[in-house]
């Protein structure tokens, strides 16, 4: 049984390329084929972040306009060969593609792959309506700022009106330390306005910021306290019962959390 | 408030229902006051007009859209049993169908709507009489309503309670924290610092909206 997930989140640059390459990884990481597609026509990056964009000779819409198969577009993953990224166009936009095209490309994946992830673009219009056109199930990607949070409750009533049932959460670059100041929306401020099932949640962390630079991946570098947060999402995602660390917990006793694995490296917090 | 234009909320929309009787000069007037005084309430609304048997000319039907659009106004279509109307509503490039209805129905401003889920930012609910929400009313969500509110759940949007003009519309809720709210043709937001935990009730107490806890003051409704 295979399923096609789609990432969106409402506001731009709150992590859902970032998302949907981890746990992307992850998952194949867990011995699952996997599929990432990258949706955002005309501002592709999924294929920076996992390092694959001097491989790409195809990409989607190549595929929807018949000018090359499936699977001469699915470029494979340098580290997992069960890990493919069907790559966005860039010398296009978002009226390249309809819902039908992405139903139609969404089914043509599930016969081959376990997992069909779809990095969805940033918005409310077309682009993310083809994103969400051919998914079983949505996740939400936010961060605490009143801001993401305000997107996402937009985007939920969307995808509700789009019956593709309840959304779930991932809860991106949280900082304990200023939740517990009181200086950042807690997890349970922002599922009080949301209000739907939380999968995990994402401490901040630098090495996001490195790995993607280099075109890799956090969830490969086992120092990486957000790393290690997307494979128990990914578990999540594949039906296993993952406790979440510090969620019933006063925020201080999430930081406590964190603190298990380590001190932040100096100089992480502003 | 008049009898002569009666306003239904429906799924697909509002639904204005124009007497079938009436004089038309009369009704037109009626028409024209009705739309002041629920500005708020059309906003942005789907409109279906309603004009039952009467026969309307092309120059009725021009002033009547005319008449809408200087309230910004669209109908997105005209219900009508008399060919004529339909015809001349065609003429003028709206979607006409023969939908009869029974007799005219009275504009009951006490029904209710019942709704139980979350209203999310960007959504909006509207309805003639009064509305009930068992859930929250996020930021950036919207309910309008033509007679009162009760939100059984964490009010946090806008809602316009008496939006046809009903001055004695009231707006409740759990907890009570609004981006804006505005009764009638009376608008307040929100002291920045408010933030309290308890039901409270809204209302318009010499010309301006008050807000106090309901338990003091469920004694005196």
């Amino acid at each position: 049984m295979s399923r096609v997930i789609t990432i969106t989140s409402g506001k731009g640059g709150v992590g859902k390329t970032t998302s949907t390459a981890n746990l992307g990884t992850a998952l194949a990481m867990l011995g699952a084929k996997v599929a990432v597609v990258d949706a955002d026509i005309g501002l592709r990056n999924l294929d920076v972040v996992m390092g694959l964009e001097n491989r790409i000779v195809y990409d989607l819409v190549d595929v929807l306009e018949g000018r090359c198969r499936l699977r001469q577009a699915l470029i494979k993953d340098k580290h997992f060969p069960d890990l493919c990224l069907l790559p966005a166009a860039q010398t296009r936009d978002k009226d390249a593609v309809s819902p039908d095209d992405m139903i139609a490309l969404a089914n043509q994946l599930r016969a081959e792959f376990d997992y069909v992830l779809i990095d969805s673009p940033a918005g409310i219009e077309g682009g993310f309506r083809n994103a969400i056109a051919g998914a079983d199930e949505v996740m939400i990607v936010t961060t605490p700022e009143v801001s993401a949070v305000r997107d996402a409750d937009r985007i939920i009533g969307l995808v509700e009106a789009f019956e593709k049932g309840h959304p779930r959460l991932v809860i991106n670059r949280i900082k304990p330390k200023m939740v517990s100041r009181g200086e950042m929306m807690s997890i349970e401020d922002v599922l009080q306005i949301l209000a739907i099932e939380l999968i995990g949640v994402v401490p901040d962390d630098e090495q996001i910021v490195t790995a993607t630079n280099r075109g890799e991946v956090a969830v490969l570098e086992r120092s990486s306290r957000a790393g290690r947060s997307f494979t128990d999402i990914a578990r999540r995602i594949a039906g296993e019962k993952v406790p979440f660390p510090a969620l019933d917990e006063e925020p201080g006793m999430i930081e406590r959390f964190f603190g298990m694995f380590g001190r932040r490296p100096r100089g992480s917090e502003r | 408030m008049t009898n002569l234009v009666a306003i239904k909320g429906s799924r697909d929309g509002l639904r204005l229902q124009l007497d079938e009787a009436a004089g038309w000069p009369e009704l037109f007037d009626a028409l024209g006051e009705q739309l002041s005084q629920g500005a708020q309430f059309f906003n942005g609304a789907r409109v279906t007009i309603d004009i039952g048997e009467r026969d309307l000319d092309e120059a009725q039907l021009g002033a009547l859209l005319e008449l809408m659009r200087q309230h910004h106004l669209e109908p997105s279509s005209l219900t009508s049993t008399s060919r004529a109307s339909r015809n001349a509503a065609r003429a003028a490039g709206v979607v006409a169908r023969p939908v009869t209805r029974a007799a005219t129905v009275a504009d009951d401003r006490s029904e209710a709507f019942f709704m139980k889920r979350t209203i999310r930012s960007g959504q909006i609910i509207r309805h003639h009489g009064n509305i009930t929400i068992l859930g929250d009313l996020n930021a950036g969500g919207e309910i309008i309503a033509g007679g009162s509110v009760v939100v059984w759940g964490r009010l946090r949007g806008t809602v316009h309670a008496g939006a046809l003009g009903d001055r004695d519309a009231v707006i409740c809720a759990l907890d009570l924290n609004p981006t804006q709210l505005r009764i009638a043709d009376l608008i307040t937001r929100p002291p920045d610092d408010a933030t309290r935990y308890q039901p409270e009730i809204a209302r318009i107490i010499d010309d301006q909206i008050v807000v106090e806890a309901w338990n003091q003051q469920r004694h005196s409704l």
